[in-house]
């Protein structure tokens, strides 16, 4: 290839910079804190906090996908109408902010919850769950909410793999069982080992469900523990050091696992789903039951506590509430939602310009280390990053509210990045090298191929990364708390403080709002192309 | 002095190198055909300046574009994947390379191409609804547009089914008439190179083994490779009278042999016979072809009969045996 191609480097420069420094720079700020690395290292309690987050981690990973196993063998074998709904509500549940999740978890499974009330209310008084504020509390939200990527991820893989050698061993006279053993589940491995490492990975640094779940430093993973050290003990020193190890170990992680790696091969013919018959039609009612049985009712209870108090009663007060700006101390709630809905905006739309002159450079220049580069946020926890911008915020002279604002809106575009490079990379992928070649046989030069051939090539890509980003933005609070308590109160911030409050229906109104935004953008997102 | 010349080219693969020089005139159409990772591609990306020559020089037109940019040689290309661009309609992607032009004449010229290539209402079509015959034909329509000096066709066809790729062939030969366009068409398909080209050049390895029309190429190869690349023939091991040249192998096309009821007397004097014995025939619609065992090996030929004895006699006519190497 010709060096003429270095448009495309020298166009994403500026995005590549302005992602370096966002990330270093807070990186940079953990660093000149952490004083006492040696002491954290040789702390028999970093160790035993390793351990748990591994365990905590593994173990949630483990089962989201075991659980989510036998519904992915039957999602990628049969078509039938609920099929492609379910498969979607997964989807949209990868963007399901932590904050819902824990919500639903505190009004649904707690001792005075919906689901308490109902057993109590079947057996008169007598049977009820504890669940909430133990170790299983924080592993079944984090079922809850990587199940369905689970789910998502290998049902399709498993879908879109060609069925040649299954039907070779049937013919070979090998039982559908022993066909699915020696044949389909090898085959699967691959796609159910990344399914558990992202999973894993998007445990690892669990910071909301820990502090809102798990109730007991007993249960803390290290993110929780650094936001610990930060506001309750207001050690930064220690809290930057462990803030260095935990960098460290994920970084191992996300090596070892070589996720970042781009492991997409050329999609090969799928195999036709077979229609539903006989008793299957029973196993997939009882299938999408229990999907929706499992899904679906804190989602709900957020819904119905927006709108009736703890005796049952229907009341708007905390609509009331939302409008007439008047909450607690920490701003308003349509404060929070302007600044939610302004941050989110700008963020997502700074991150898909820039991914998109990223991701095209790294395809054109065949620059996979870009790729690689731009997943390096993901090694650094939200709250430790939230940290490192809180110790910078120190260092500027001029803090005030716009610095803040901005801050924050640093740390959104960082903890996005990755994901709206991820979404776009494969559109840049897809488009074929000789589209660009051709246009230069006919005169084109390569701004002009860019504007007129290859930018409106990526646009369902674009806006899906948009409306990710914006998902992804609009749930953020680990940074936006790490970063100075949340002196920029954005609606899942505001949610947290109220659950902690115990003020559950105002929390539930908010993550009414909250949700419908995110529905709303995802529904954007998944739009067809009218092609 | 020849319309595109290629002096000395040079480029280094992996698995071959490309090292060749040659030169063709102005509205020739030159076809190159060779196996695959002969060098054709390769050849082809030099001339359009997608790749760059290690030494030597392309002029065309008595201008040196060894190197200029791709954008500037106006050079059209045409590829085997049609490469039109989605995000627009067919006459957006053929008005793309028009240069300096009003909208008017734009649009003239537009429906003009369209109706060289046949699809005169297809104008606001969408490329993605169109069948891959359309797409092509849009691709060359467009390649066309942009006015070049030279087009460049990478195995344009290939994508396409065989009757269709027969039409088009034949389309595209009364294009070039037409138009009396320069024209490079990369094949590797013989069948296909005969029908069409002017001259063929036949690749190998990135050398080229043989240029020129395909009439000569057929009838006068000059080596095995190039006898057995143009089209079917049988190769034995038959010493030559005189002027021995122990490595030469005597090469025979399978029509320029007759078949004969065994024993009959052979009459030409120009002609050699051998016996032979059949040991299989192909039926092939309009005639067989039949193999058969002879001292010197076996031997395949074509006849419009099966014949009726398993040994038979074999007439072939000394001036149709080559000697190659």
């Amino acid at each position: 290839m010709k060096k003429d191609d270095s448009y495309y480097i020298r166009h994403a420069l500026p995005a590549l910079a302005v992602t370096v420094i966002v990330f270093l720079l807070p990186v940079a700020s953990v660093l000149l804190k952490a004083r006492n690395i040696g002491r954290t290292i040789t702390d028999p309690y970093t160790w035993r906090l390793l351990g748990f987050t591994v365990l905590e981690s593994g173990l949630s990973a483990l089962l989201s996908v075991v659980i989510a196993l036998p519904f992915c063998i039957f999602f990628s074998r049969y078509t039938f109408r609920l099929r492609k709904a379910m498969l979607t509500i997964s989807d949209a549940a990868f963007a399901l902010p932590a904050i819902l999740a824990a919500l639903g978890f505190v009004i649904y499974y707690g001792n005075n919850g919906i689901l308490n009330n109902i057993l109590k209310s079947l057996t008169n008084g007598k049977a009820s769950l504890k669940v909430l504020y133990s170790f299983k509390a924080i592993i079944l939200a984090h079922v809850y909410l990587n199940f369905p990527v689970a789910f998502s991820l290998i049902t399709t893989a498993l879908s879109n793999m060609p069925d040649t050698e299954e039907k070779a061993s049937r013919l070979l006279g090998a039982s559908e069982v022993r066909t699915f053993f020696r044949i389909t589940l090898p085959k699967a491995m691959g796609s159910i080992i990344s399914a558990f490492t992202l999973i894993f990975l998007f445990c690892f640094p669990s910071f909301l469900i820990v502090m809102s779940l798990g109730g007991n430093p007993r249960f803390f993973t290290m993110e929780a523990e650094i936001y610990k050290r930060t506001y309750t003990d207001v050690d930064p020193s220690s809290s930057a050091s462990l803030a260095v190890f935990s960098f460290a170990v994920m970084a191992l992680l996300l090596l070892a696992t070589g996720y970042g790696r781009e492991d997409k091969k050329a999609q090969r013919a799928r195999h036709k789903l077979k229609p539903l018959a006989g008793n299957k039609k029973a196993v997939a009612i009882i299938l999408c039951i229990l999907i929706i049985l499992f899904m679906a009712p804190p989602m709900l209870s957020i819904l119905y506590r927006a709108f009736f108090n703890r005796d049952g009663d229907f009341t708007l007060k905390a609509w009331s509430g939302i409008i007439n700006r008047a909450n607690s101390g920490a701003g308003t709630s349509l404060d929070a939602i302007i600044n939610s809905i302004a941050i989110a905006t700008i963020s997502a739309t700074v991150a898909t310009v820039m991914a998109t002159r990223i991701s095209m450079a790294a395809v054109r220049n065949r620059l996979n280390f870009l790729s690689l580069l731009s997943s390096l946020p993901m090694a650094v926890g939200s709250v430790s990053m939230g940290l490192g911008f809180a110790f910078l915020a120190a260092r500027i002279p001029l803090y005030n509210k716009a610095v803040s604002f901005l801050l924050v809106l640093l740390a959104h575009i960082v903890v996005i990045m990755p994901f709206a490079i991820r979404t776009i990379l494969p559109g840049a992928r897809h488009i074929p090298v000789r589209l660009p070649l051709a246009a230069k046989t006919l005169g084109a030069k390569p701004n002009e191929i860019y504007r007129r051939i290859e930018y409106p090539m990526l646009r369902s890509y674009r806006r899906r990364a948009f409306a990710f980003a914006f998902a992804l933005s609009l749930g953020e609070v680990n940074a936006t708390l790490a970063l100075g308590e949340g002196r920029i109160t954005t609606i899942p911030v505001l949610i947290y403080k109220l659950i902690n409050q115990y003020n559950y229906q105002g929390a539930s109104a908010l993550a009414v709002v909250l949700l419908t935004i995110a529905i709303v953008m995802f529904a954007i997102g998944e739009k067809e192309e009218k092609q | 002095m020849s319309y595109l010349e290629c002096n000395d080219l040079k480029r280094t693969h992996r698995h071959f190198t490309l090292d060749l020089s040659f030169a063709m005139d102005k509205g020739e159409l030159l076809c190159i055909i060779g196996p695959s990772g002969s060098g054709k591609s390769t050849l082809l990306s030099l001339i359009a300046g997608i790749d760059d020559t290690e030494r030597g020089s392309i002029i065309l037109d008595g201008e040196d574009i060894t190197r200029t940019s791709i954008q500037k040689r106006r050079i059209g290309m045409v590829f085997q994947d049609f490469s039109l661009f989605p995000t627009m309609n067919v006459e957006q992607n053929i008005q793309y390379g028009m240069k300096n032009k009003t909208p008017e004449e734009k649009q003239k010229k537009t429906e003009e191409l369209l109706e060289l290539v046949g699809l005169k209402d297809y104008a606001k079509r969408k490329v993605l609804e169109l069948s891959g015959g359309e797409a092509q034909r849009i691709a060359l329509a467009r390649a066309i547009a942009a006015e070049p000096r030279i087009l460049l066709l990478d195995e344009p066809l290939s994508a396409l089914d065989a009757p269709l790729r027969k039409r088009l062939r034949e389309e595209l030969r009364n294009i070039h008439c037409r138009t009396g366009l320069t024209m490079i068409y990369v094949t590797h398909d013989r069948e296909e190179a005969f029908a069409i080209a002017d001259r063929i050049m036949i690749l190998r390895s990135g050398h080229i083994q043989a240029i020129g029309r395909s009439e000569e190429l057929y009838n006068n190869p000059q080596s095995l490779f190039v006898a057995n690349f143009t089209g079917e023939g049988s190769t034995l091991k038959m010493p030559r009278n005189q002027n021995i040249d122990e490595d030469s192998i005597a090469f025979i096309r399978p029509e320029d042999i007759i078949i004969l009821p065994k024993g009959t007397e052979e009459t030409n004097a120009d002609s050699i016979s051998l016996d032979a014995e059949v040991s299989g025939s192909e039926y092939n619609g309009s005639f067989y072809t039949v193999t058969l065992q002879t001292e010197y090996g076996e031997i395949r030929a074509t006849s419009a009969r099966r014949p009726e004895d398993d040994q038979v006699m074999l007439s072939i006519p000394k001036g149709k045996i080559k000697y190659l190497k």
